[in-house]
């Protein structure tokens, strides 16, 4: 008896508590409308790692403690599902004050973002290396601040090249492909080179080997998938999947199970970012490896920049000078650099990039981002480019090339 | 016309609530598969027909509308066999009956979502147990284990293993339900007639079940044409369209292309198919007929 | 003998005079009860396989997950995942529970008191449209939730409900309320008329009617939808995502999004917080079960 007794005041418990919350939970709207003057803003980001969410919760926090009068409301979403809930928001004309994503040539296209030097002071802006805000611009206005950055490097198992007899680690493509032949034909599962082509990424290990042969995917105007000089590259990925110099059905890996591997050892080679070393040092510290630059064609240096960028969508003049506040406050050094250090990603503000420069973890990416090619994210044809290549090019393991670059640059232009 | 205002009362609140909210949203669905929507979500004016166009002529439309087809029709029929006698087995009596009853539920407890995702680890290679266990009895010589869920025909294959799995619970018991009806005094003339059980079975049990299996089809296809999570999860990170049905087809126009408008056009097309399905499935199988 | 009634009425009310099936029913011979037990024993071996991986991979570590040399067993038993997924950065899963239980506990309500009368006037009276509103509830079965999240979305912005639970408690009932009438009329269907007229002539109204003579008959059948609206509602996720912004209000299926980073996925949690989340459920079931073998039975009444 005693025992259910406990059970009913453990429902009735429950009961009590689900009912107070649930007061918070039912009302509607609270917030947009109150009466004090407050000012609440919406800020919408993905999810980056398990630390993301208390991260932004500090950011708010602190800002919030200085701006008594302005509410910041945060959204934290998976990467997967970020963009069909900021395009639900939107068509429902209820976009977010402040967004965190990737592709914004669409968004400046529909008139939809604040200049970015209308939603920060001229410190700040001034603060961004140039580079970044470059890669802002549409028609020389930038519509998206930088966030952050990353540049791909080769990760490579010292122990297994050493044991399949390679000695140095490759520079360009024909002695990448020697030493991934090499290292696959060391059995047991193992992989030389591991090429994820599957829809998580495609579109970065599309850059590593198109641009590597002297490719681009375009620029602000113009997407140029389909073009003899991205041939070479496609053609070596097949040359790659022929010889078995990768793991198995490299078409349709995607990129985070396969680190996954890499970091256990059981892959030669694999194209990484500042991120990964950090799981390195969780998953497996005790790996034996080193972080090289990527080889290409002819040996030259190359990387692949990606940046994600905040913007400010136009919804309520009234909220424009919260969001300079904002965003002046995120972006000094002491709120910034403590951020972007504990994501593991490469700062873009010149004040972060001094202080951060002597962390060692960055210093190979650090060097090779001079050499860095972006995505043609001012274009607002990337959105559906980037789609595309997600979608398509993993059938290089199946079909011929100039077929698959054609089909990607097909399903680009109808976006 | 009093008999209908007589039925206010009772039906009112289910036709508030259904067109409250489902209404308009179907009407936006309608709405905006004849606009022109930006990527970003923007409506730029009318489109005519031309999302519907774009439905049709996509090169791949034909082979994933079969596929969808198949989809429907092998996962339906498995799941009913399967569930036939499965219902056999749970309807006999035996020492703990009640605790394999209960296994039988928990897919039906569980998201949908959940159980693809651990089949999905489980066909991993490195990772997989199921491919771990498939290399130990050397069923596959590759030591990673195959990619079960690399290669469109075997993605597809597992998917509709995973979606026979998640459906047989509700169906199982339907049947379960309907065999508890089977009078027994009938079931014991059959058997002084001197019928064997396959008779029985086939003469005397199954016409008894067949409302139940008629209305657990029914739904059963409107649930497996329009499942999206399985193929999702299993197929998600394969290239091309060769393991696509029209459900992720329509969620590949959202998400990977950020076409809301096409999407809405296909989802249309979605709607008149299932429609025209189940009007084929209820002339055929009568359903509603008398008994 | 078969009562005559249209099939699509015909899952009945609960056949009281259903017989009990027990083991001493027929001398069944003893191999016969060991084969039964070992096809029962297969049945629940590949019933609940996943459901070990699953429940294994919640107590390993986020390592462990993904060792590329698994193991059938897990090597440790990290229980402490059970207690820590409760307060990680990601979510605030105990509210995320909560949302899950109030949403679906009401929505499930909702569904009752909305779908019983509709279902026992359309089994009990013949009236003009009562096919055309028994289809309409069939149609809103056919559509696809994917593709409704951005009207919905518009729509309870317009009612000024958006992050709020009392829309999704709207919206889960509302599209499963096609079921549930379903299920329901079928049941009503399926008692014989006698027994209402009889009440009525004694002095009934409608009303107590359906409280005290019919409703008891067909309990069975609401156990019934009850079970497949709180399932649903449980489980739902499209719309969700889209209408609760709010981290406290998500209901656990989108919680479980949250430990997809970009680059690593914290599966322990994400397997952890997937058996919490069947618990409950499996409860319930076990609760009703023997309620639900009878509230699923179709065909006649004798």
């Amino acid at each position: 008896m005693k025992k259910s007794l406990r059970f009913g005041t453990a429902v009735a418990i429950a009961a009590v508590a689900s009912m107070t919350l649930a007061s918070c939970g039912f009302g509607g709207g609270d917030g947009d409308d109150t009466a004090s003057g407050e000012t609440t803003l919406d800020l919408l980001v993905p999810s980056y790692s398990d630390a993301t969410q208390g991260l932004w919760e500090d950011v708010i926090d602190g800002f919030e403690e200085a701006n008594p009068d302005i509410d910041v409301k945060l959204e934290v979403q998976s990467w997967d599902n970020l963009e069909s809930v900021i395009a639900t928001k939107i068509q429902g004309g209820e976009a977010p004050d402040i967004y965190n994503g990737g592709p914004f040539a669409g968004f400046a296209a529909d008139e939809l973002l604040y200049p970015a030097e209308e939603v920060v002071s001229a410190d700040t802006f001034s603060d961004f290396q140039d580079s970044f805000i470059a890669n802002a611009e549409v028609d020389g206005t930038a519509y998206a601040l930088p966030l952050i950055a990353s540049a791909r490097a080769l990760f490579v198992n010292n122990a297994l090249l050493e044991q399949a007899g390679v000695a140095e680690a490759p520079k360009t493509w024909d002695e990448l492909l020697d030493a991934a032949t090499k290292v696959s034909a060391l059995g047991g599962g193992v992989a030389g080179y591991g090429m994820p082509l599957g829809s998580e990424e495609a579109q970065a290990e599309a850059a590593v080997w198109l641009w590597g042969g002297g490719g681009t995917f375009g620029d602000a105007t113009e997407i140029t998938v389909d073009d003899p000089a991205n041939l070479p590259g496609a053609e070596q990925v097949k040359k790659m999947i022929d010889a078995g110099a990768t793991q198995a059905d490299p078409g349709s890996t995607d990129r985070s199970p396969l680190m996954d591997i890499f970091v256990q050892g059981k892959i030669g080679m694999q194209v990484g970012l500042p991120p990964t070393v950090g799981q390195i040092e969780e998953g497996n510290p005790d790996l034996d490896y080193s972080i090289v630059p990527i080889p290409t064609q002819d040996g030259s240096p190359m990387t692949v920049g990606v940046m994600d960028q905040l913007m400010a969508f136009q919804n309520d003049d009234d909220k424009k000078d919260a969001i300079t506040k904002f965003l002046d406050y995120y972006y000094t050094s002491d709120v910034y650099v403590p951020w972007v250090q504990a994501e593991g990603f490469l700062p873009v503000t010149k004040s972060g990039a001094e202080a951060l420069s002597g962390e060692e973890a960055l210093a190979p990416f650090l060097d090779v981002l001079p050499d860095a090619q972006f995505y043609p994210s001012t274009n607002p044809a990337w959105s559906a480019t980037d789609g595309a290549f997600k979608a398509l090019f993993g059938q290089l393991q199946t079909k011929p090339a100039q077929d698959v670059l054609t089909e990607i640059q097909a399903q680009a232009d109808a976006g | 016309m009093g008999h209908v205002l007589a039925a206010l009362p009772w039906i009112g609140p289910a036709l508030i609530l259904i067109f409250g909210v489902v209404l308009y949203p179907a009407v936006v669905m309608f709405y905006n598969s004849t606009r022109d929507i930006s990527q970003s979500g923007v409506d730029k004016g009318s489109a005519g027909l031309d999302n519907y166009i774009e439905v049709f002529s996509f090169p791949y439309f034909w082979p994933i509308f079969g596929r969808t087809i198949i989809w429907v029709v092998v996962v339906v029929a498995a799941t009913v066999i399967i569930s036939l006698g499965l219902a056999q087995i749970l309807n006999k009596a035996f020492p703990g009956r009640r605790i394999v009853r209960l296994a039988v539920i928990i897919p039906w407890a569980a998201s949908v979502v959940m159980t693809t995702m651990v089949v999905y680890y489980g066909l991993e290679p490195y990772f997989g147990i199921i491919n771990k266990f498939l290399v130990d009895v050397g069923l596959v010589d590759t030591p990673e284990g195959y990619g079960w869920t690399r290669n469109p025909a075997t993605a597809f294959a597992w998917s509709i293993v995973v979606a026979i799995f998640v459906s047989l619970p509700f169906t199982t018991y339907t049947i379960l339900a309907g065999l508890q009806t089977v009078p027994g005094e009938v079931l014991e003339a059959a058997k002084m007639d001197g019928a064997g059980p396959v008779r029985t079975y086939w003469g005397v049990v199954l016409p008894q079940l067949r409302s139940a299996l008629a209305v657990a089809v029914l739904i059963n296809i409107i649930n497996v044409f329009n499942s999206l999570p399985i193929l999702k999860v299993m197929t998600g990170s394969i290239p091309g369209y060769d393991a696509d049905t029209i459900m992720t087809m329509i969620f590949k126009y959202i998400q990977n292309q950020h076409k809301v408008d096409v999407a809405s056009a296909l989802s249309v097309v979605a709607f008149v198919i299932v429609i025209v399905i189940v009007a084929i499935y209820v002339r055929v199988v009568k359903p509603m007929k008398e008994v | 003998m078969a009562v005559t009634a249209p099939a699509f009425e015909t899952i009945g009310p609960p056949a009281a005079s259903a017989r009990k099936r027990r083991y001493t029913e027929d001398q069944v011979p003893i191999g016969k009860v060991l084969l039964r037990m070992l096809a029962g024993l297969i049945v629940l071996g590949i019933f609940i396989l996943p459901y070990t991986i699953m429940f294994f991979g919640s107590v390993k570590t986020k390592a462990q997950i993904r060792s590329v040399d698994p193991t059938y067993f897990p090597v440790e038993w990290h229980w402490e995942n059970y207690v820590n997924m409760w307060s990680t950065p990601e979510t605030p899963l105990v509210q995320n529970l909560i949302s899950t239980i109030v949403i679906s506990v009401f929505a499930t309500l909702l569904v009752l008191l909305v779908a019983m009368p509709a279902a026992y006037y359309t089994a009990r009276f013949q009236f003009p449209g009562r096919m055309v509103f028994l289809f309409l509830v069939i149609v809103t079965q056919m559509l696809q939730p994917a593709v409704l999240t951005s009207g919905l979305f518009r729509q309870f912005l317009a009612f000024d409900l958006i992050d709020t639970w009392a829309a999704m408690i709207l919206i889960n009932s509302a599209f499963n309320l096609s079921f549930a009438v379903w299920i329901m009329h079928s049941f009503f269907a399926g008692i014989p008329k006698e027994v209402d007229e009889a009440a009525q002539i004694d002095g009934a109204n409608r009303l107590t009617v359906l409280f005290k003579i019919s409703l008891p008959l067909v309990w069975p059948g609401i156990v019934t939808a009850i079970v497949f609206t709180f399932v649903a509602c449980w489980n739902e996720f499209a719309a969700s995502l889209v209408i609760l912004s709010t981290a406290g209000n998500q209901p656990l299926s989108v919680a479980l999004t949250k430990f997809v980073g970009q680059y690593e996925t914290s599966w322990h949690y994400v397997f952890g917080v997937s058996i919490v989340a069947i618990v409950p459920v499996v409860i319930l079931f076990m609760l009703i079960e023997k309620r639900l073998v009878g509230g699923l039975t179709a065909g006649s009444v004798k």
